[in-house]
């Protein structure tokens, strides 16, 4: 009977353990970042880079979005888990007006003019 | 005459209501962000020999595709001859369209021609003693050429403005320099200075005006925007009666989206 009630105990135990460790693991998943860097054609002055913003805006788990003109880059985080694919962000560069060039995905992020 | 350079001087400002972004009195071939969708409104001041105006347009642009533009211009104007009571009223509608018809893109820069239709509609009254409208129907087709970089900014157009009743048609052209006094960041605030030139040449009777505008603009943020100029005649030729002395533009264009 002891031993019954104890290996149940230890049963439930591992549930709870492995429960929480997938939750965790799942959770880590969900809030996971990916920083992408869009190399943009075209941007030559910052009122151009207001109709870019609001389309890039438009994606589903963008962060934040920060555009340097004088690079003519934007900088985009977004959650892995809702990733915009290069041909989705080289389309909405296209529909902008402007015309797209390198698009570069990392899981750290990249060094920005202002931030050096 | 007086009528002459009244028509003359407003098929003038009405081709350069929607001079779209920066420069201030220029067309530009870029149709992005306060270039695109939104409005454009400016008090304009005209002061001649023998009359001042007050004009004060409003514009509405709207964005098909990024290549392809439509819009609208609503001038109200105001004409007080010297000695008489002012007359008002809503003068010439405007219909305009732009298509680009070519682009480089590059590293911070760009480079685009546009091709440019408007029509000018005669809804400006003419019966009273001040004409407000032309009474004319005006097409104009013309092209914009624009290079921009972070640094600089040259931007022309130019085109043959087509009137009916035997009025003469005449040839437009503008020329921009915009340089920024600021960091281009965004969004940041800009502060933008212009030298430009804005030519008219009616062919009959030949009657030639070329102001010299320098202006300045200011962005505040990415949806408002602020901007005058002062334009003076460097050239009348074959104007005797009711030169121009100078015109002063304050106006401001906003995002509507």
């Amino acid at each position: 009977m002891k031993n019954t009630v104890k290996h149940t105990g230890l049963l439930v135990l591992s549930l709870i353990f492995f429960f929480s460790l997938s939750t965790t693991n799942a959770q880590t998943s969900s809030n996971e970042i990916t920083y992408v860097k869009v190399e943009v054609k075209g941007l030559a002055c910052p009122f151009c880079a207001y109709g870019l913003e609001k389309k890039l805006k438009e994606l589903k788990g963008i962060e934040t979005i920060k555009i340097d003109v004088e690079e003519g880059l934007a900088y985009l985080t977004t959650l892995t888990s809702q990733k915009p694919t290069k041909e989705t962000l080289e389309k909405i560069v296209t529909d902008a007006g402007f015309t797209p060039s390198s698009v570069v995905f990392s899981k750290k992020p990249f060094n920005l003019k202002d931030e050096n | 005459m007086n009528r002459l350079a009244i028509i003359t001087l407003g098929i003038f400002f009405t081709l350069n209501v929607f001079a779209q972004g920066p420069p201030i009195t220029t067309e530009t071939p870029i149709m992005l962000g306060l270039e695109g969708n939104g409005v454009r409104t400016f008090g304009k001041f005209i002061s001649k020999e023998n009359v001042t105006i007050y004009v004060q347009p409003i514009g509405i642009p709207y964005n098909i595709t990024s290549k392809f533009q439509v819009g609208a211009i609503f001038p109200f104007k105001l004409i007080t001859p010297k000695d008489s009571r002012t007359t008002g009223g809503f003068a010439d509608m405007t219909v305009f369209a732009k298509y680009q018809l070519y682009k480089k893109d590059g590293k911070a820069k760009t480079f685009r021609i546009l091709g440019l239709i408007k029509q000018t509609f005669p809804t400006g009254k003419t019966s009273s003693s001040s004409t407000i409208g032309s009474g004319l129907y005006q097409t104009y087709i013309g092209i914009v050429i624009g290079k921009l970089t972070t640094k600089i900014g040259l931007y022309t157009d130019f085109g043959y403005n087509i009137t009916n009743k035997n009025m003469s048609d005449n040839f437009i052209y503008n020329f921009s320099v915009g340089v920024p006094l600021l960091p281009h960041k965004y969004p940041q605030k800009q502060l933008n200075t212009f030298l430009e030139f804005n030519g008219n040449y009616v062919f009959d009777p030949k009657v030639h005006t070329v102001f010299i505008s320098p202006g300045f603009q200011f962005i505040p943020g990415r949806r408002i925007l602020f901007e005058t100029s002062f334009q003076i005649p460097i050239v009348q030729d074959n104007i005797t009666t009711n030169k121009t002395n100078y015109m002063v533009l304050l106006g401001t264009r906003f995002l509507i989206n």
